[in-house]
């Protein structure tokens, strides 16, 4: 058994405005194992974005990790200094973010931004970059990858200019890949196309890549571990078999329930979940699903919830009642 | 590119026109100007004039000479000194005009831009409170005001420089300085706020993510792209640089066509006034169009629609 | 995991309707109460307000009260400072007098205990070789040497006379100007001049602008395109020399300068009121509303003007310091308004003809223009983000 590439541990980080502090994560813990793609899902607050971007430390400026770590080959992420984050960045960690009109320099050409990476993190010529800017263009599949180094992104579609970023982010063969909704900007039918590059390139390049998405369909089909967030927190855990078999937090069910079953022929309602993310200027105190969770007891408000055994959740307590379809599940 | 090009002269000759046409119908309607048979001249204005516009022609006749001469660059005799034209004046005053707004366009970009990007690296510290403190008093306090407090301060008290004339060097300092401080502190809040702009675009992140050093992250990529406002104001900055110094030549007493155009106006030398307008137009509309196509060089997204266009 | 054990109650269902009492806290403001507050949260702004509002009344009843008319000369009081240094003599028989001197033409001037500006004191005949004049209080002489600069005033034993401290010109609170009218209600005349040309031309350019503007965008189109590219052509013609022409045409005045300020300036109101139009008549709450069966006459009180009002106010707000500006700077060149009237740009050319004597004449016209466009700078600044919906929270 290897050891985790990264291992997240009680990170929190909040944000400060003139309303107050805005606790966008509250104590979130994962590990990512090499050569393994791992899924974090959640609504668009649940801290998810925020989780990664305190990774990379590339936070707002009114942004600030209050405490935990995140290691990071052995070392602490949250502990190196501002020169060696950013030779680590790009070069061993490399991120890919949701929206590709607005990620790339709109007055450079792509070619210029893809080389600018190599020429930071490899002692290399400008002509060798420029022909591993070529290559990259041909692994993630633009064609007629030369001419197009010279082309700037507004003379891209949105797929093509998605490529552009990921062939920008394995510039350096990075050990873990970031990928933040990296198809939520897409048209659907290039949605999948991109999802299967990244599918395709992470088990060729042995790489790790952490998936960000709100969509359950995208996580089923390529990761091979889930994190499900809410409320700046984890809720569940676990392997993408088993969460998606039998998924033991309500807000995980409620997720899964909302997404449309093209094989379900029995043409029941999708369900969405009432109610809306809690506000994280004042996080609540018990459970933060508590409001919206179909089963709350006075318990759940009452207190947080820890981890049993991969899921936040009340109802996983030994002594708790039993709840059918959460915590008693049907005979297999 | 090259259609750009010759679409915008094109618009550029058709706004000259209209100038012309304009200039010479507006001064027609001055009781006494250039046009208007009964005047008191001295005969050989009078003579000059006739020889070139044939005073005794039909409106439209002498308008149609007026437009030739313009075509072949000649803007007639002066109104009120005998044997000069008007070539003559703009010919004597170019040269000092052109200095003092080149000297103000470099200040301009110079001092303007860092200052802003100071401020902007700065936000809400005191280098920020500081600039945008002198940026605000820039754009507030009219440009003749700078220039006689300037000139009270530095030249009459202090005496480290000249009061007048443009003998050394240190003559330039206070005429450029007072023509240029109000788009000075324009272009610092311009790029300063530009730059806050940016720095919250995604690909500054991108930039950051690609672990390149600050640096290369504001000055690749911040500045360029905060620098395209600023350039776009570059044409109406340049237009205002000549016309305000009408009064900052006055005021320093300095030879340039400025002053020969604020005397024409006091002496009501109508085709001084005419013609400086028009020369005045057409410079101001040659140097918005170079501004303009260094726009179109620095930001590719405007050459494609341009030319799909 | 935790192996504290639950009280059995806690497993109890919650009862909702007591969770959901809580309701979102922020009271709902209309959108020109939430302006107003913001407006009123921005210090600057507020000044500005209070500023314009001061200068305004100054404007309009300043010289009613005024013992002076901007147009009373008086040679005899002509370039008196706003402040002096008084000085005193006493003769033998017990009356003193108070007089100051003023530094630069080296006159005498008789002031009360109180700081009145009295009269010009007549002195003997100057020595103009040795640059010194004598005056005569009663029995003491004192002597005015100006051979070298500062001038000084000497007793007769030659000893140097010393004032008694600053005093402030009670009569002339502004001091005088090179033909001894009063500097304050000549300010005020030229504030009330400059506002009127700003506000009015304003206003000219404020109705030319919403008229072609608002028929360039809601007509659309052809006529739009025309329109447009006719402004596009006005807009690269250097418009202060428009300024300049129409007022060699017209000759200098009041009326001109509105005029020629008021017919040339609308290009940019054009521009906004076309753009805000086409906008607006593209959202979807317009079509909604029209879907809504909502006429033309509701959606355009209800719906456009409502909301493009904002940019609206905040273009006037900032065309107001450039017509003062203009309005000055023509003035300043010598073709505003005609004496003995003045404005603020008369006034500071006037100032700068005296500098080198008199250079406290330029104080007050120039702190005077330089902070109004300061606080019709800061109003529209304060308006404009306090319009902004974008930064509603």
């Amino acid at each position: 058994m290897i050891g985790p590439i990264l291992s997240v541990r009680d990170l929190r980080t909040s944000f400060f405005s003139q309303r107050g502090e805005v606790q966008a994560v509250r104590g979130v813990s994962f590990d990512v194992a090499p050569a393994e793609m791992l899924g974090i899902v959640g609504e668009s607050g649940s801290g998810k974005s925020i989780t990664c971007m305190s990774i990379l430390r590339l936070l707002k400026a009114n942004g600030r990790i209050k405490s935990g770590e995140a290691l990071f080959d052995g070392r602490d992420l949250f502990k190196l200094d501002e020169d060696e984050m950013r030779d680590l960045r790009g070069n061993d960690i490399a991120v890919i973010f949701q929206d590709p009109m607005t990620s790339l320099n709109p007055t450079l050409t792509v070619g210029e931004q893809v080389i600018e990476t190599i020429l930071r993190h490899r002692r290399l010529t400008r002509a060798q970059a420029r022909q591993r800017a070529i290559e990259l263009f041909e692994l993630v599949r633009i064609p007629s990858a030369t001419a197009r180094l010279k082309s700037y992104p507004h003379e891209f579609s949105g797929g093509m200019r998605q490529r552009v970023m990921i062939a920008m982010a394995l510039s350096c063969d990075p050990k873990l890949l970031i990928a933040d909704e990296p198809t939520t900007a897409l048209d659907v039918t290039i949605q999948r196309q991109i999802l299967m590059l990244l599918k395709e390139l992470q088990t060729r390049l042995g790489m790790a890549v952490i998936l960000i998405t709100h969509d359950l369909g995208v996580i089923a089909e390529v990761t091979d571990h889930i994190v499900v967030m809410y409320g700046g927190m984890v809720m569940e855990q676990g392997n993408v078999r088993d969460l998606f078999a039998r998924p033991r937090h309500p807000y995980t069910q409620g997720l899964l329930a909302a997404v449309p079953d093209l094989r379900d022929d029995t043409h029941h309602r999708l369900t969405p979940i009432p109610g809306s993310p809690p506000d994280m200027a004042h996080p609540p105190e018990g459970c933060p699903f508590a409001p919206r969770c179909p089963h709350t007891m006075q318990q759940c408000v009452a207190a947080m919830p820890p981890l049993f055994d991969g899921a936040r959740c009340w109802l996983q307590h030994p002594e708790a009642p039993r709840v059918a379809g959460v915590n008693e599940l049907e005979p297999a | 590119m090259a259609t750009y090009v010759i679409q915008r002269l094109g618009l550029m000759l058709l706004t000259l026109f209209a100038i012309v046409t304009l200039t010479f119908f507006l001064m027609h309607a001055v009781p006494g100007g250039p046009f208007v048979s009964e005047r008191m001249l001295a005969p050989e204005i009078e003579a000059a004039l006739n020889a070139k516009f044939g005073l005794s022609d039909p409106i439209w006749l002498q308008y149609l000479h007026y437009l030739r001469g313009i075509a072949m660059f000649d803007l007639g005799p002066s109104f009120k000194y005998p044997g000069v034209s008007v070539n003559q004046m703009i010919a004597d005053g170019l040269p000092v005009t052109l200095r003092l707004g080149l000297l103000a366009v470099i200040c301009v970009i110079a001092l303007g831009v860092p200052m802003g990007i100071v401020a902007a690296l700065n936000r809400n510290k005191w280098p920020d409170t500081g600039v945008m403190l002198l940026a605000t008093m820039g754009v507030a306090i009219p440009s003749y005001v700078i220039a006689t407090v300037l000139l009270y301060v530095f030249a009459l008290k202090l005496g480290w420089v000249p009061t007048f004339g443009l003998d050394d060097w240190r003559g330039y300092i206070l005429p450029v300085l007072a023509l240029a401080g109000f788009w000075i502190s324009f272009v610092a809040r311009l790029s300063r706020s530009s730059l806050l702009e940016t720095f919250e675009q995604d690909y500054m992140t991108t930039a950051r993510a690609k672990g390149l050093r600050p640096g290369q992250v504001l000055f690749k990529h911040g500045l360029r792209n905060s620098l395209i406002p600023v350039v776009t104001v570059l044409g109406p900055v340049v237009a205002n640089l000549v016309t305000g110094s009408f009064v900052i030549e006055q005021i320093f007493a300095l030879p340039g066509i400025g002053r020969h155009f604020v005397l024409s106006i006091t002496n009501r030398d109508y085709t001084a006034i005419m013609g400086i307008t028009i020369f005045y137009a057409a410079l101001l509309m040659v140097m918005i169009l170079i501004v303009d196509l260094l726009y179109l060089w620095l930001d590719p997204r405007i050459k494609l629609s341009r030319q799909s266009a | 995991m935790s192996e504290e054990t639950i009280a059995p109650a806690m497993w109890e269902k919650l009862d909702r309707s007591a969770a959901e009492t809580e309701v979102i806290a922020t009271p709902s403001l209309t959108y020109w109460q939430d302006v107003r507050k913001r407006l009123w949260a921005n210090k600057p702004a507020v000044v500005s307000i209070g500023f314009i509002v001061l200068l305004i009344l100054a404007a309009i009843f300043g010289p009613i009260f005024s013992p002076f008319s901007y147009s009373d000369q008086n040679l005899k009081l002509a370039n008196l400072p706003p402040v002096f240094e008084p000085y005193r003599v006493t003769d033998s028989s017990g009356t003193s007098t108070r007089f100051f001197l003023n530094a630069s033409n080296f006159n005498l001037y008789q002031v009360s205990e109180g700081g009145q500006v009295e009269e010009i004191i007549r002195g003997e005949r100057k020595d103009m070789l040795k640059k010194r004049q004598g005056f005569k209080f009663g029995d003491q002489a004192v002597t005015l040497d100006y051979s070298s600069l500062p001038a000084k005033l000497l007793n007769a034993d030659g000893s140097v006379l010393r004032p008694e401290g600053l005093q402030w010109n009670m009569t002339y609170l502004f001091g005088t100007d090179q033909l001894g009218r009063d500097v304050l209600v000549r300010q005020m005349i030229g504030a009330r001049i400059s506002l009127t040309v700003a506000f009015v031309a304003t206003l000219v350019n404020f109705f030319i602008g919403i008229f072609y503007g608002g028929i360039a965008g809601y007509m659309g189109g052809k006529t739009d395109a025309v329109m447009m590219r006719i402004v596009e052509i006005i807009s690269t013609i250097p418009l202060t020399l428009y300024v300049i022409l129409l007022m060699v045409v017209l000759d200098s005045g009041l009326i001109s300068i509105v005029v020629a300020i008021g017919s040339v300036f609308w290009v940019d109101m054009a521009r906004m009121v076309r753009g805000q139009i086409l906008m607006l008549k593209s959202q979807d709450y317009v079509a909604a509303a029209r879907t809504m069966g909502a006429g033309t006459g509701r959606i355009l009180t209800k719906h456009l003007l409502p909301n493009s009002v904002g940019p609206i106010l905040v273009t006037l707000t900032m065309l107001i310091p450039s017509a003062i500006f203009i309005e000055s700077f023509m003035s300043f060149i010598g073709l505003g308004v005609t004496p003995p009237l003045a404005s603020w740009g008369t006034l500071t050319s006037e100032a700068v003809e005296t500098l080198r004597a008199y250079p406290h004449q330029l104080f007050f016209p120039a702190a005077a223009i330089s902070l109004t466009m300061f606080a019709f700078n800061f109003l529209g600044d304060g308006l404009r983000d306090a319009l902004d919906p974008r930064l509603r929270k």
